[in-house]
């Protein structure tokens, strides 16, 4: 914590605390009923059965939606990555142990994916969320036509990102608009879907652009929500808008920013659509465009491999987790913004 | 009291609507083949999609044969998009069509999962498969058992601008592959200098697709007996040299996303290559697109002083979970008999597979279609046992980069083949 932001918290600028407290007060207070309760056993026993009972009744559509899509499936995944999978000509399970998930280690493409994934997270996720940060603190000043620019760097956000993916298409074309726009510049140009060390490259500036507006959103929100006081008491010190951003903005954000973070890294993870669509579902070229769900969609459906496939999903999830877990300890324990 | 009732009747009102819905939204029509309300016999009939002039004429062929079986309606519908994984994946749930398509190049897999319905019980004398060109109908053969009839092929042959030949000087078609690079030199045009050619002599497809043919004079091989890949071979890289060093050292040949353009198709027509290897789907293409073209077609240069063409074709098969076997087997025959291939072939959007038709059409005496025709009886059909799809992605990776000189031939074809075969050999 900043030294400025500890100084106005003493002075009593900053509410949270307060609010901490105040909350947790009253759950100690509704606690403490509860713990009075048993005085009438069996009564209460049955009005909070009866209670749950139709609490349950309300969420069944759902927990059963729920459970028959989403948690049903999972623990599905997880049995079939343990299995050797036969699907077409009469389906068969094989329970082979670990064998999915040693054979993904000595898998050259699984390596290609897990390095272009991770290339791709370590250089979207920084940039969008700098970027996302700039933005919204642009916006958050005083500048003129505020809302139409909120609306104009908000469109790629709200369009679907097949379509984003085909129109970036036309534009990276050898001949398309970027190449044109670069060439009037006297810049290079350069081949950006068919060469396999810009393709990726390619793919990263199209999600930055279209994702970290998104983000910018939420700073945006956040950025608002903190009190125009600390700037002043922060004025009156003699800061000026670069410190106030630095000490001010920044630190009040960090738990905005551990969320940005973590939804961009899982997102990012996650990429499948627009390296699909790129490179046509083979992950080309030469596997650049590769990453691990294009990889597993195509073990899952072009090889019918449910069961590797299901390994390396586990995999992945597995990968997403450790690296949320590495983030929070990060960012410390703090909690979300309210 | 009461009031508690009312909640719980509420609750179990609004979960039982909501898992009614949930219910009915899942219930599902049972696909496949079955009976219509007008008692017709309904067969599904599924492929993927093509040129609107095509889908017409396959409307003309399904017409006329609901007319002579007015018992038997087809419903045919068109999988846009990545068709085998579609297809793959309702094979496995029970949903897929009656009769569908099945390149050759994926029929052995398919057929070694037993999920085809053998045809050889099914055919009558009048169907004549002796009528067959047999190399295509042995693509759809294993173990003598029959499970498709070839609907159509096609067969590689060189497309050329002919304006751009008599600009560079140039009489007729390269006879040799060596003359072939002599003359992509000479019709190579860069007028800005910039070291980007505005048009290629050679238009290239850099899939193994379009590659394999040119192993077989050399004497090498796609996959060996075991069906493991085996294309690293020195044969192979004699092969595939002259590519290479038409496309690095001489920039006499281009690649279509060079130039922004899809296929070889459209680099031909929009004039940024001067010669193009394409089968003959590219015909009615340039005619439609770029009627100002002035372009032959004839039989591609030999290759180490052999004749070689790749042959590229799609047979009907039929599913075994299907439920209408009998009526799916009159669409089958139909389709692939004289009468049915005749509509289906008139208009040379691909060659039919039977000689009688071929003949009757007289596509061997067509200007533009004859090389095609004169192909088939030294083509190699694309097709490599199992493990093609496999070995096909894992050469198209490596030999792009070979292409861009980011690696040798050498080295590009050996990482190909060990990663291809590791993948084999982890997937059985």
């Amino acid at each position: 914590m900043s030294p400025l932001l500890h100084l106005y918290q003493e002075r009593g600028v900053n509410m949270d605390p307060v609010k901490k407290e105040d909350r947790s007060q009253v759950f100690q207070k509704r606690g403490s009923k509860q713990k009075k309760q048993p005085k009438k056993p069996k009564k209460m026993m049955t009005k909070t059965f009866k209670e749950g009972f139709s609490g349950y009744l309300f969420m069944s559509p759902t927990i059963f939606t729920i459970g028959i899509f989403v948690v049903i499936p999972i623990l599905y995944a997880l049995y079939l990555s343990f299995n050797d999978v036969q699907l077409l000509g009469g389906i068969g399970y094989e329970f082979i142990g670990l064998d999915n998930y040693t054979r993904s280690f000595d898998d050259g493409r699984a390596m290609i994916a897990l390095k272009n994934t991770a290339e791709y997270v370590l250089i979207v996720v920084p940039v969008q969320t700098c970027l996302a940060l700039l933005l919204a603190a642009a916006l958050n000043s005083n500048i003129r036509g505020k809302n139409a620019f909120r609306i104009i760097f908000f469109l790629p956000t709200v369009t679907s990102s097949a379509v984003l993916t085909i129109i970036f298409m036309w534009m990276y074309n050898p001949d398309g608009l970027i190449n044109t726009f670069l060439a009037f510049l006297q810049l290079p140009t350069y081949n950006w879907l068919a060469d396999p060390s810009i393709a990726l490259k390619s793919i990263m500036i199209m999600n930055i652009w279209a994702t970290a507006p998104f983000f910018m959103v939420i700073y945006l929100a956040a950025m608002q929500d903190i009190s125009d006081s600390v700037y002043e008491a922060a004025t009156i010190d003699g800061a000026n808008w670069w410190q106030k951003f630095i000490y001010i903005t920044i630190p009040i954000l960090k738990p905005v920013t551990f969320f940005v973070v973590v939804m961009g890294v899982i997102g990012t993870f996650q990429l499948f659509d627009q390296s699909y669509i790129f490179s046509g579902g083979s992950g080309g070229p030469n596997n650049s465009t590769l990453t691990i769900v294009l990889l597993i969609y195509q073990y899952a459906f072009k090889s019918l491999d449910m069961g590797y496939a299901s390994a390396l999903a586990v995999i992945l999830a597995i990968i997403i987790m450790v690296v949320t877990l590495i983030q929070k300890k990060f960012f410390g324990e703090e909690k979300l913004h309210d | 009291m009461g009031m508690k009732i009312n909640k719980m009747l509420a609750a179990v009102g609004v979960s039982g609507m909501l898992l009614g819905t949930a219910l009915v939204g899942c219930s599902s029509d049972s696909s496949g083949g079955g009976e219509n309300e007008d008692g017709k016999t309904v067969v599904e009939l599924a492929g993927w999609g093509s040129s609107p002039e095509e889908e017409k004429l396959l409307k003309e062929t399904i017409a006329s044969f609901e007319e002579k079986h007015p018992d038997i309606e087809v419903k045919h519908e068109v999988i846009a998009d990545q068709y085998m994984d579609v297809t793959k994946t309702r094979l496995v749930g029970g949903e897929a069509a009656d009769v569908f398509y099945l390149d050759a190049l994926e029929a052995p897999s398919l057929i070694d999962t037993g999920v085809l319905e053998p045809l050889d019980e099914y055919v009558t004398e009048d169907f004549d498969v002796e009528d067959f060109e047999e190399p295509l109908l042995n693509a759809f053969k294993i173990d003598g058992t029959q499970y498709g009839f070839p609907k159509d092929f096609s067969t590689l042959s060189l497309f050329y601008n002919e304006s751009a030949f008599e600009e560079a000087g140039l009489e007729g078609p390269p006879e040799t592959w060596e003359e072939l690079g002599e003359y992509a030199q000479k019709l190579t045009v860069d007028e800005d200098g910039d070291g980007q050619p505005e048009r290629f002599g050679l238009g290239l497809s850099k899939e193994l697709a379009r590659q394999f043919y040119k192993f077989q004079p050399y004497g090498g091989q796609v996959v060996d007996d075991n069906g493991k890949a085996a294309f690293a071979s020195e044969e192979a890289i004699a092969s595939l040299k002259p590519v290479i060093e038409m496309y690095q050292e001489d920039q006499s040949a281009g690649l279509p996303s060079d130039v922004g353009t899809d296929w070889g198709g459209d680099m031909f027509g929009q004039g940024k290559a001067a010669m193009v290897i394409e089968g003959n789907w590219t015909i009615p293409f340039l005619e439609d697109n770029f009627s100002d073209l002035n372009f032959t077609t004839a039989e591609l240069p030999t290759i180490n002083g052999e004749k070689a063409t790749a042959a590229f074709t799609v047979a009907y098969v039929m599913n075994k979970q299907s439920e209408v076997k009998e009526a799916s087997w009159e669409l089958i025959s139909y389709l692939t008999g004289k009468e049915g291939m005749e509509t289906w072939t008139s208009k040379g959007f691909a060659l039919p597979t039977r000689k009688s038709v071929a003949e009757e059409l007289g596509y061997d005496e067509d200007p533009l279609r004859q090389s095609f025709v004169e192909g088939a009886s030294y083509a190699q059909p694309w097709q490599a046992g199992k493990n093609l799809p496999t070995i096909m992605t894992n050469f198209d990776n490596q030999f792009i980069s070979a292409l861009l000189g980011e690696q040798t031939l050498e080295e590009a074809l050996q990482k190909a083949q060990e990663t291809a075969n590791k993948e084999i050999e982890s997937s059985n």
